[in-house]
This record gives structure tokens, sequence and C-alpha cells, in this order.
């Protein structure tokens, strides 16, 4: 906490480098040396860059020592998930497919970060292509929960939400297509903002399902995300869904509510646990004392959303995953005598298990006479699942849900059905699938000390008034929905 | 409820080899993944008409040569290739 009750990491850094109460090489060491220590135990960075954070660092030092002012973002120390490209930098999706591969050139989102003097520490874990919740696909080993390392950090952007939270960095950005901004930032405490569908340019994020995927950030607190989102969501000519933002989010965090219809669906509440159902109640409530108004509404099609995302998410990656071919880059095969088996044996070995079975029901169902029955029939409830949201959005301003129905579970859990590591998705899905904006925030602890997180859903565009009601939240709960892991750069 | 021959025959339009002895228990996981997904068949819904989220439609850019990356960055990753072309080695 500082000023005021606001929590805020990068403000806080921004000033004192501007202060010269640090400089930014000094700041940027210090993550580095943080890294050093605490990588062995939560496995959060895949590929640490120390020469390019210091060569940045050094420059923001040249500008401050020339009295320039700093850009907002400029001179803080943060990390891209390893799906996100960055010329020249080994970017591996987590997988061995892609093991050593180096793009030529950089994501939209690093660009735009990176033209502000962004200081990148190094390309963080995740499940291997983005596929799972718990980042334990990863062929490098998951990332663990730094609120207690036996258990997970979530997914796919486990390795963001792990060195956010244990400040191996001050903020990170993520990829969402079925929840993975949200439910890792959920599992270790933090806050996840997935933008509107369209909002931030996909451009140089290696590519799951297309219609779903969004990059966003997670950070320790909501000023934080609405500060990388303002610069990240900008139009693109280079992703044909890109439309930018409709306004700033960081001017309208006015700590406002009063009057807000807060929308929850039926549907979100079933199958939770005591604790999460708890956590929620109280947070209504808190809602309520703000003088929000709580409407509770059905929204039937959200039965159907959990089937609806895996199908169509699969039948996307099929698609997506059909150019890893050996040839142009990533992984090839040793041995082989035609070119069918060289390509055969290079997916069928660089591929890890969860990709493989999700490239083989994204290529059933949309098989000759599967077609209609899954994937048509999947797009038809989608289309009733965004009417439900729209109707809902006719008579509330936002919308509130459980970002994840139970708390991180412990690492290594194994089922015999793997459809019962994807019920953990099921709160943050039919998000994606209406391409609406969401943030996770903390709303508390169970009783192991393990984060609660809710979401904010909004309108689509309306970035600004879900972070809005985020961001009275966070001041009216403070350290009981919040608390920092001691553990990283203590600032 | 899919067969052991259906999962041979997807795996192999998805170009992946699955070792017979792997086979049974895939048969088993994707037998559970494809009942998961049979789940929608009890939605009543009709034509909702559904395309993209933002009702956007193809743009088409001005057909002009500009720029492009240079050839041997592409090759990097490919350990240079060979006369300026991906390399696959003959075989067999």
């Amino acid at each position: 906490m500082s000023e005021s009750g606001v929590r805020r990491m990068i403000a806080k850094l921004s000033r004192m480098l501007s202060e010269k109460q640090i400089s930014c090489v000094e700041l940027t060491k210090a993550y580095l040396d943080a890294i050093e220590k605490e990588n062995n135990k939560l496995h959060a960075y895949i590929t640490v860059t120390p020469e390019t954070a210091l060569n940045t660092a050094r420059a923001v030092d040249a500008r401050i020592a020339a009295g320039e002012t700093l850009r907002p973002l400029e001179g803080i120390p943060m990390t891209l998930k390893d799906n996100l490209s960055t010329a020249g930098i080994e970017t591996t999706c987590a997988s061995k497919m892609l093991q050593g591969y180096r793009p030529i050139y950089d994501a939209t989102v690093w660009k735009l970060l990176r033209e502000q003097n962004a200081v990148l520490l190094g390309k963080t874990n995740m499940d291997e292509f983005a596929m799972g919740s718990s980042c334990e696909t990863s062929y490098f080993g998951g990332s663990v929960n730094p609120h207690n390392t036996g258990h997970v950090a979530g997914g796919s952007s486990g390795g963001v939400a792990s060195a956010v939270a244990g400040n191996l960095a001050a903020y990170g950005l993520g990829s969402d297509t079925g929840g993975s901004i949200r439910q890792p930032a959920s599992f270790c405490g933090i806050v996840g903002l997935k933008p509107t569908y369209g909002a931030v340019s996909r451009y140089g994020l290696i590519a799951y399902a297309s219609s779903l995927d969004q990059i966003g950030p997670i950070t320790t607190c909501v000023e934080d995300a609405a500060l990388v989102f303002d610069a990240i969501a900008q139009y693109d000519p280079m992703d044909s869904t890109s439309q930018g933002k409709q306004s700033s989010a960081l001017p309208a965090l006015q700590n406002d509510i009063c009057g807000m219809k807060i929308g929850v669906p039926n549907e979100y509440f079933e199958g939770l646990s005591d604790e999460v159902t708890a956590s929620m109640n109280e947070a209504m409530r808190a809602y309520e004392s703000m003088g929000a108004q709580i409407v509770r509404f059905p929204l039937a099609p959200l039965k159907y959303a959990l089937p609806v995302y895996y199908i169509l998410a699969c039948a996307e990656a099929a698609s997506n995953l059909g150019r890893y071919d050996g040839i142009r880059y990533g992984y090839r095969a040793e041995n082989y005598n035609t070119i069918h088996e060289m390509i055969c044996k290079t997916r069928s070995e660089g591929f890890g298990k969860e990709v493989q079975r999700r490239i083989l029901l994204g290529n059933y169902v949309l098989s000759s006479g599967y077609y209609e029955a899954y994937y048509r029939k999947a797009q038809n409830l989608r289309g009733a699942i965004v009417k439900g949201f729209d109707e809902a959005f006719a008579s509330c301003d936002v919308v509130m849900a459980p970002t994840v129905p139970m708390t991180a579970f412990p690492c290594g859990r194994t089922h015999s059905d793997p459809t019962e590591d994807y019920l953990t998705d099921i709160c943050t899905v039919p998000i994606n699938i209406a391409g609406l904006p969401a943030v996770s925030v903390p709303c508390g602890f169970d009783g192991k000390g393990l984060p609660i997180g809710m979401q904010l859903i909004g309108p689509r565009f309306q970035e600004a008034q879900v972070l809005n009601a985020a961001y009275a939240f966070e001041r009216e709960t403070g350290e009981k929905s919040f608390q920092a892991v001691k553990m990283g750069v203590q600032i | 409820m899919v067969t052991r021959e259906e999962i041979k025959n997807i795996a192999l339009l998805s170009k992946l080899y699955v070792p017979e002895e792997e086979l049974d228990t895939l048969t088993k996981d994707m037998q559970g993944i494809i009942a998961f997904a049979d789940t929608i068949q009890a939605a009543d819904v009709g034509d909702t008409g559904f395309d993209n989220i933002n009702n956007l439609s193809n743009v088409f850019r001005e057909d002009v040569v500009v720029p492009s990356y240079d050839r041997d960055l592409i090759l990097k990753n490919v350990e240079g290739g060979e006369d300026g072309c991906f390399l696959v080695r003959k075989r067999g």
C-alpha cells in the first residue's frame, strides 16, 4: 500500500527512478539477482535476458541524466510470456517443438513496450502452446505458486503470474484463450486483465485459437493493469482483427461506483468450493456497502460454454499447429526416409501429449460427417452465449463472477480422465467465447492461505468500466484481499 | 463411441504417429474427451448466424510491393539452409 490506500507498483518505481532514489541499472540488477536466487524455486523464467535488460537500463539512466521525462513504463523491469515473439531472443512456447527458435521480428505488444524502454528481464514459463491450466504441460517443467510452492501457479500464463507474485518482475504480459491470464492471476493472488477481442494486436503472438486469443497484463494492482493496457491497446494493421481501445483506462479509475449495477449470473455459482462461495458473497456485500446494486440473472447457455470452448479452440489449434512441419523452424526429427515420415516424426516427437490430444480432437470435430454435429453446433451455441451476455449488459454495467471454482491445486495432481482438468476453466471460457473484457482481482484467501480471485466482466471495449469497478474493490478491501509475498525484490 | 481405428485415421490426418502400445490409452482418453464434447448435443439451439465477434469483414491493402524480411535472416532458424533455400536432407 502507499499514499491514500492506493496500491501501485509501476508509478512508485517510476518516481523512484525519476527522483534518482535508485538508478535503472541498480533496479534491474536487483531483479536479475532475485531471479538468480529464486527462479530455481519458482521455475517462472525459461529464458533470462540480462544483456538486453541492462542495455535498456543504461539507456534509461542516460535519459534521466539528460533531464528527460520518463514515459509511464520506461525503465520498469518486466517479463513476457514465452509465446510472444521477441526478435533474436529464444521463444519456445514451452515446447520441445520450438526449443532454440529465435523469431526474426517483435510482437507488436513488445515493440510498443520496447519503444518506451521497458526493461525485458526474460521470457516466462507456460503450458505448452498455452494448452493447460496448471503450467505443468510445459516441456521445461511447470512454474509453482509463490504463496505455497507445493501448489501450481495456474496456467497457461503460470510463469508470468509466478514471476509477478514472487516479485521477480514488476509486471508481465500473458495471453488468454480460455482464462490463461485470469486463472493464474487468481491462483497467485494478483491482477490479470483479458482485454476485449480486438483491443490488443496479436501480431507476433504464437497462435493457439485465433478467434479467442488475446494478450493482456498481469500486475500486482489494478492501476498497473490500466497503465499497461493503455500502452498496448492500439490499432495495428498487422492484425486484421485489431481495433484498438475506445478510451484510456487509467483516467477512469475514479473509485466512484455508487449506483453501479453489478450483474451476477446464477449459473456461475454452481459447483464452487465453499470458500470461494463465501468469498464471493463477501465481495457482493462489499460492493453493496459502496453503493452498488447487485442484480441476479439467469444465463442458461453458460452450461454449454466449456464443451463449446474445447470444440472451437481445438478446431482452431489443429489448423494453427499445422505449420509445425520441421522444415522452416523449430525441431526436426533425425531419422526418416520420406518427407511424410519426417513431418509425422517431427510432430510426434516435438509436441507433448496434451497438445497432441487437442490436435486430434480438433481434426475429429472438423472431419467429414462430424463438422455439423460439433463445430457448426458449437458456433451456434457461441452465438447464443454472445447474445446472453449482450442482453445482460442492457440491464447491468458489469458482471461479477468467480475466476476459478477452487484455489490453486497441489502440484502433480493427475486424473484418469483428462477432461477433469478442463473444469478449472469453467468460469473463464465464457468470456473468451463472447469476446468480452474481464479482469481477475484478488478477493480473499482459503484456509491454507491460498488466494481466491473474482472476475469483473464488461461490455466489449469497456475496459475502463471494468477496471474502475475492480479499483474500487481493491481500495475498499485492502489487505483482506491482497498480501504481498515476501520473496524477490521488496520495494 | 470413437474407435481405435478412427483414432488411427485421425492421427494420420493430423500427421502424428501414435505408437501401437499407446493406442489403447489414447483411444480411452479421446473417448472421454469426445463424450465431453457430445454434451452440446442436448442443447436446443438453432442457427444463431454467428460468424465473428466484432462483425468484421475482410480488408485488403493496396497491392503494392513492400520491403519484406531478409532471406538470410529467415534461414537462420534452419542453420542457414542451402543456396538460399530450406534444406530437407534426402534419405533412403
